[in-house]
């Protein structure tokens, strides 16, 4: 039976004056908030809450690998699990990883290895862990994010940091940052993260119609977004070092 | 990050029990105080109802979803309420991927039993029509942190849910639910507050709300779920084997402390 209350979308994505249906400009991202260092258990962990996006990851690793045979002589391997919680959804997802999930973990840890130096880690795993508490488009990216920063408070030697933000076309706009709404009744969705190391692009998918000047436009605004989110990102990291070195400033822990 | 074994050592086991012979915890509390209990409620944008709940560092988030299916044949006027536990992997290096394992069902269950018992989900008010289409509602439980004891806070994030949930009100038109607009209010839904208490067993001495280390070294431990003035579900787990006399004096005591819960948390509060 369907639910009571049915998953519509509006017409039109843009307000009248102008502003999309959250009130947000074009280009405009949703409020980012980061944090690393929330689970006590983790060897590293990570917390964001990105619009009304709120996800956790945490990083075990480097340790054995479970089973077995995935383990390779001459390097370490690294292993993303993305999950969602059955009620970060509109309609409950069953509790079972499904297709989505395993593409989107695939997708992710595709997007993340590349900054880390695998090889100083042969026959053992990285493991990262990312739940999806509560969901509203641009998931992948949010997650991507997170992630990294999990394996920097991890401690995980890494080239660089990545982030990652998707862009994509709604009412034959071009905008920045889609929400839930926009991604499903929008006509275009980029999602793409860049390695900061190389600063090229380490994710990229693409969903819709669009022509090539719009594809290049949509990829500068990627880049424009992408730098705002990587400024939040590195103060989240430098942050927990900052509340450390006020806490014991002068050698003594303050009361 | 904790360096986290399921084996215990040794000097680690005998410096635990050695407090608890004295009536005391490694963590300063006495044998029947609970660590510290922080409550959120709707912390979740797409749930129809949820709560963070932390007891001491063990850490759960809870959310509500809903459905409306047919009912089952023998009670074709009441609602369903299920609760599922998931232990994340990221909560601890001792849970792993993959499907629910003994200790996650055991916990949705202490917890669905607790409540199922108690008068506590008003399942009638759950119904839209008889034989036809009822409310089935999904309290899932997720397990950020794990510090041990996750069934008491299991137990208050998925009161806590139920209490702060607001499902769409439906009514039978044309032979289908149609939305009348308004919502169903979780605190009209719940009638009875029953808490589960858990306590470890290491020898002969029982306390109170098992920390990680405590859990670890326990011999075995017991849940018991309580409402104001009767007892709706016990679970023993564990090799801990437990006399007649203990078993009474808890049940006793689990009266007084839940009252005291009931009244230290104040979970109508989260009413929306």
């Amino acid at each position: 039976m369907p639910l009571i209350i049915k998953d519509e979308y509006p017409e039109k994505l843009f307000r009248e004056d102008g502003k999309r249906l959250d009130g947000r400009d074009k280009y405009e991202l949703r409020p980012i908030k980061m944090e690393v260092g929330v689970l006590e258990n983790a060897d590293g962990s990570a917390y964001i809450e990105w619009g009304n996006n709120k996800i956790y990851a945490a990083v075990y690793g480097p340790r054995e690998v479970h089973p077995h045979h995935l383990a390779k002589p001459d390097r370490g391997i690294l292993r993303v699990f993305y999950r969602m919680a059955t009620f970060s959804v509109f309609e409950r997802k069953r509790p079972a990883p499904g297709r989505r999930e395993k593409e989107v973990s695939m997708v992710i840890t595709d997007c993340l290895e590349p900054v880390l130096f695998l090889e100083l880690y042969p026959g053992t795993a990285f493991e990262v862990f990312i739940n999806v508490m509560d969901a509203d488009g641009g998931t992948r990216c949010a997650c991507t994010t997170v992630a990294a920063l999990a394996l920097a408070d991890a401690g995980v030697p890494m080239r660089s940091l990545v982030t990652a933000v998707a862009v994509g076309k709604i009412d034959g706009e071009l905008i920045t940052d889609l929400s839930g709404i926009e991604d499903k009744a929008g006509e275009a969705d980029l999602p793409c993260a860049m390695t900061w190391f190389n600063e090229e692009l380490s994710l990229l998918q693409f969903d819709g119609s669009m022509d090539l000047d719009e594809f290049s436009k949509c990829l500068s605004l990627a880049k424009d977004a992408i730098s705002k989110i990587y400024e939040i990102q590195l103060d989240a990291l430098k942050k927990k070092y900052i509340e450390i070195q006020e806490e014991y400033s002068g050698g003594e822990k303050k009361e | 990050m904790m360096n986290i074994k399921r084996v215990i050592s040794t000097i680690e086991k005998n410096y635990i029990l050695s407090n608890l012979k004295k009536e005391e915890r490694i963590d300063g509390r006495n044998l029947w105080q609970h660590r510290d209990w922080s409550v959120k409620s709707n912390v979740i944008a797409s749930a129809e109802g949820s709560a963070e709940v932390s007891l001491g560092k063990t850490r759960v988030i809870t959310g509500l979803k809903y459905d409306v299916g047919a009912p089952f044949p023998d009670l074709p006027n009441e609602g369903v309420c299920t609760f599922m536990a998931e232990l994340l992997p990221l909560a601890s290096p001792l849970f792993e991927r993959g499907p629910p394992d003994e200790q996650s069902i055991e916990l949705a269950r202490v917890v669905d039993r607790g409540i199922r018992h108690a008068d506590c989900v008003q399942t009638k008010k759950l119904c839209i029509k008889e034989n036809a289409a009822v409310y089935i509602l999904f309290v899932d439980i997720y397990v950020i942190n794990y510090s041990g004891n996750l069934i008491d806070a299991g137990g208050i994030s998925a009161l806590t849910t139920l209490i702060s949930s607001k499902i769409p009100e439906g009514i039978w038109e044309n032979n289908e639910v149609t939305w009348t607009g308004k919502y169903l209010s979780g605190d009209t839904l719940v009638n009875e507050l029953p808490i589960v208490l858990t306590y470890g067993k290491i020898g002969d001495i029982i306390f109170l709300d098992p920390s990680l280390p405590e859990e670890l070294v326990c011999d075995g431990s017991i849940s018991i779920s309580v409402t104001e003035d009767k007892i709706t579900s016990i679970q023993k787990s564990g090799y801990a084997t437990l006399s007649i006399e203990e078993i009474e004096t808890l049940s006793k005591k689990s009266m007084e402390i839940g009252k005291k819960i009931r009244k230290d948390l104040n979970l109508w509060q989260y009413k929306r």
